[in-house]
């Protein structure tokens, strides 16, 4: 069953030099209880669908297409209606546990403020819930640290308390922006296998957004491969990594550090990415990509392919080196 | 908290000390003094003034006592230029008017500045917001000593609404304008300083976070936003107290409040050597003061530095 | 995943300039290189600041009235008919009626409550302004920032003493300066220059102890010190033309300030003594006069002194968005 559709979903920021497109028509479905990975490098406009979908972008955007969530189409919802989708239906759960709670506000007020607004749960059943749900993302001692300020936590333990804020009202989606990234390895796995409990146990769907493809590997049922704000490769995750279909899905996966590669080098894909000043006018890959023929540069590839699996690309997967 | 502001009232003491201790040599070893005039007093009486004022005994022996008296009995001494009067008088009868106006000249910068500022950030671009930029360079531009005439200028003499000056008791028509003039500059400031402020939380991570949370704009505001908002304007406190006790000399002088910066400026004049060292010791005194209520003010509100004082 | 930059295009990188069997002087030559390269950059970014300063409209108008002020300091004495301190006896008693501004009787601008020039009182009350307000204020942030940066450079004691300094004197009211000093060494321009120094040897400073700070960790200074560099010609050499933005911008916040300064303290009567004037003294000389109508003893001082300041402002204001990075 869908529980999220984003149809050709475009961004762009309004700039004094211009427009940056950000997102150009990106479309994929999310099922109750899947788990979807959207992967890019940074820039590749990943972050912002997410924020899209909540509302929650820049004052100088703009956006086109439709997000659909139970009937209702989340881009034209009133900042009233989609304040009741916001945490409660939907919640978001931010890249930087160090900057996205508050610094001047115990946690117990950060976490109990949504249980407020949301469920009209106060005082001892908020506290309650609460407490349920610190347990269920395995702060220790969260009694005691009620009343302690973030800074008095640890980064793993913050990016807990973020991912506990984001659980309280039962959301049936959970956007994952980067939740690993500003961690160490070790604890990066840890809030993984958190996340997948999670949606073990609660049946929440995910939408996991990072630049890892490790971290996609263990976790996540389908994979959009997101470069230039365009979706490249859309693939269930196993398929993906066993026989990419998009030259760049390919770079991507060479440049992944591998222990058992004897000679240990990275195999970085040379160039840069391109200028979101303009609109695309070819596949915004083909300038970087080693397979790339002269029409690649005419022609914005269409994404094709069954209902399993797209890519982008207009040379037959045959003929990629 | 109250140990803190003990450690820091003893971290402050030496700085006074040797504020006195270098201010009390000055004054001695400079020439003249207030007991020099065109006609030089006869021998036998000018051994009678400085006997009388203990200035015949050796300069360590008149520091010692000095200090003592300050320390022991909060005696700053008799005035030189005032037959009758002890610094303690001048203090008892000026400060009371100066802290007056100026507390209330605190009050008129941070009721207003605050607020205005907040609205310039919502309504970012719109003509409210230039208004207050335009405000903000003329206050940069107008001191209060070229304020205060201007508002004499219309307040007084062109209108005839508010006295242009004295006291009478601190009725309130008497209060408005000085602490209107003294604050004003700070004002602007302190609501430019509130505007950006705001518009740079209202930026940040965390307000994102609250949105997420789908709480109300209102509500962001006052309980997400505020106190960040507010930490640049505290910590702009601390000098704008130190600038607004000189500005106070000024207002005193201008309006004739009869505040100690009347004193101040009075005894420079007649090198009355102890109220100026007694004065000077009052407003580095009141200073620090300030600034202590400032440093605890922003840890009431910032938790890393509360923890950080224990 | 995917570094898009390969390590070998990242300028930055310290294999650029591999150590080699030739030793020092391989590494000198790389130094010296680096060097220059910093020179290009600077000489563009002060090309380019200037671009930017030229364009922004407020700061040249306010360039146009600062130098009208200055020609007005330099050359206006020579249209007085009036010595500052000659009182015109045929105006006392009537300057109410008669001593407004006038062209046929020479009195430009009218004359003060004693009958005295009023033009070429603004004359000179304009250069003691200026000279007061451009003279400390340069010197207290070349003050400032020698401190800033010795601070910054060494760090510890020395930073934690020019700290205590730092702090202590912010937390003087400066009128009490002002008092204390006038009161005992007297008030010609020198002592009020002095004092204003004195009080304002923090401008700068904390900027350029920060900056500082961040510049001695980069990489050209820590190459300049493998070479053996002094302190004193590293910072001389490579981190004060890295930080001169910042002492311009602060001079330029500076000038204003000590004008301001100064003019209120001579208003108060602890800054400059007469005959010598400034704008502020003339302000309070006209602000006490203003009861009589006498307005133009007034407005004359202000409207310099207020043209000045916002000009000034304007001009750092410029400057700022010109030079600050941060501001682009």
């Amino acid at each position: 069953m869908t529980l999220l559709s984003v149809e050709n979903l475009s961004i762009r920021f309004g700039t004094p030099d211009g427009d940056v497109h950000a997102v150009n028509d990106v479309s994929f479905d999310i099922a109750a209880g899947e788990t979807v990975a959207l992967v890019g490098e940074s820039g590749s406009g990943k972050s912002q669908i997410a924020l899209s979908i909540l509302g929650l972008l820049a004052p100088n955007a703009r956006t086109s297409g439709r997000i659909m969530y139970g009937g209702r189409d989340l881009l034209s919802l009133k900042r009233r209606e989609l304040n009741k989708v916001r945490a409660k239906e939907i919640a978001m759960i931010f890249q930087d546990p160090m900057s996205s709670l508050n610094p001047y506000m115990t946690i117990e007020r950060q976490l109990n403020e949504s249980l407020e607004l949301h469920e009209g749960l106060r005082g001892a059943a908020a506290r309650k819930r609460v407490l349920e749900v610190l347990d269920a993302v395995q702060i220790p001692d969260a009694r005691n640290r009620l009343r302690a300020y973030p800074h008095e936590f640890s980064g793993g333990m913050r990016q807990r308390i973020v991912i506990a804020m984001a659980l309280l009202c039962n959301p049936k989606l959970i956007l994952a922006d980067e939740p690993t990234t500003a961690l160490d390895v070790t604890v990066q796995a840890q809030i993984m296998r958190l996340l997948d409990d999670i949606r073990r146990d609660m049946g929440t769907a995910i939408l996991l957004i990072t630049h890892d493809l490790g971290v996609v590997a263990g976790s996540c049922e389908n994979t959009l491969v997101l470069y230039s704000g365009k979706v490249m490769e859309h693939a269930p995750t196993r398929a993906l990594f066993a026989e990419p279909q998009h030259p760049y899905t390919r770079g991507l996966l060479r440049a992944v550090p591998n222990i058992h590669d004897e000679a240990g080098a990275l195999h970085a894909i040379p160039g840069q990415p391109p200028n979101t000043m303009r609109a695309l006018t070819g596949c915004p890959f083909a300038p970087r990509c080693v397979d790339a023929i002269a029409a690649c540069h005419q022609i914005v590839p269409p994404l094709e392919g069954d209902a399993l699996r797209q890519r982008a690309c207009i040379r037959p997967v045959e003929e990629l080196t | 908290m109250l140990q803190y502001t003990f450690r820091r009232t003893l971290a402050v003491l030496p700085t006074i000390i040797c504020l006195i201790v270098i201010c009390f040599f000055l004054m001695r070893l400079a020439p003249g003094g207030p007991f020099t005039s065109e006609r030089p007093l006869p021998p036998a009486i000018m051994a009678n003034v400085l006997e009388r004022y203990g200035l015949d005994q050796p300069l360590h022996v008149q520091l010692w006592t000095y200090l003592k008296n300050i320390f022991f009995h909060f005696d700053f001494g008799p005035s030189f230029s005032q037959r009758d009067r002890d610094v303690n008088d001048i203090i008892a009868a000026g400060f009371p008017v100066t802290l007056t106006y100026g507390f209330w000249s605190a009050v008129f910068v941070l009721a207003l500045g605050i607020p205005l500022g907040i609205i310039a950030a919502l309504r970012q671009n719109s003509l409210w917001d230039y208004i207050m930029t335009g405000f903000a360079i003329f206050s940069q531009i107008f001191p209060n000593f070229v304020l205060a005439p201007l508002m004499v200028l219309t307040f007084t003499l062109a209108w005839g609404l508010l006295p242009g000056g004295g006291w009478n008791g601190g009725q309130w028509e008497y209060v408005i304008m000085p602490a209107v003039a003294l604050g004003t500059s700070y004002l602007a400031n302190v609501a430019r300083i509130t505007r950006s402020s705001l518009l740079e939380v209202l930026g940040a991570p965390y307000i994102r976070t609250a949105r997420a949370k789908g709480l109300a704009e209102r509500t962001i505001l006052w309980r997400h936003a505020l106190k960040p908002t507010l930490l640049p304007v505290i910590s702009y406190m601390s000098p704008v107290f130190v600038y607004m006790i000189t500005g106070s000399v000024f207002i005193d002088v201008f309006f004739s409040t009869g505040g100690i910066g009347q004193s101040f400026i009075d005894a420079a004049y007649t090198r009355d050597y102890s109220v100026i060292l007694g004065l000077a010791i009052l407003y580095s005194v009141l200073t620090f003061v300030l600034n202590l209520g400032v440093d605890l003010a922003y840890a009431a509100i910032d938790p890393k530095v509360r923890s950080g004082l224990k | 995943m995917t570094n898009p930059q390969t390590p070998e295009q990242t300028p930055d990188n310290p294999e650029h300039h591999p150590r080699t069997m030739f030793g020092a002087r391989r590494q000198h030559e790389a130094a010296e290189l680096a060097a220059a390269e910093e020179m290009i950059v600077s000489r563009s970014f002060w090309a380019d600041a200037r671009r930017r300063f030229v364009k922004n409209r407020m700061a040249m108008i306010g360039c146009f009235f600062v130098v009208l002020i200055f020609l007005f300091a330099a050359f206006g004495g020579v249209f007085a008919q009036y010595n500052i301190e000659e009182i015109d006896w045929s105006l006392l008693g009537k300057v109410e009626t008669e001593g407004g501004p006038n062209l046929t009787n020479g009195h430009w601008f009218g004359v003060d409550e004693l009958g005295r020039d009023l033009y070429a009182r603004v004359v000179q009350g304009t250069r003691v302004s200026l000279l007061v307000g451009f003279v400390a204020g340069i010197t207290s942030v070349m003050i400032g920032s020698i401190f800033g940066a010795i601070a910054g450079y060494y760090g510890g004691r020395t930073d934690q003493f020019i700290m205590a300094a730092y702090n202590i004197t912010l937390s003087i009211p400066y009128i009490i300066f002002f008092v204390v000093w006038q009161a005992f060494f007297g008030r010609s321009v020198t002592q009020m220059v002095l004092v204003m120094i004195l009080i304002n040897w923090t401008a700068g400073l904390l900027i350029t102890r920060g900056q500082v700070m961040t510049l001695k960790n980069r990489e050209f200074v820590d190459a300049a010190r493998m070479l053996g560099l002094s302190d004193l010609k590293i910072i001389a050499r490579h981190i004060l033309p890295n930080m001169l933005w910042v002492i311009v911008i602060y001079t330029s916040i500076t000038i204003p300030d000590a004008i301001m300064m100064e003019s209120l303290v001579s208003f108060l009567g602890v800054g400059i003594q007469e005959p010598q004037t400034s704008w502020g003294a003339l302000i309070s000389e006209g602000a006490s006069t203003m009861t009589y109508g006498t307005l133009w003893q007034l407005m004359f001082p202000a409207l310099f002194f207020a043209v000045n300041q916002i000009s000034l402002y304007y001009i750092g204001d410029g400057l700022r968005d010109a030079l600050d990075p941060k501001e682009r």
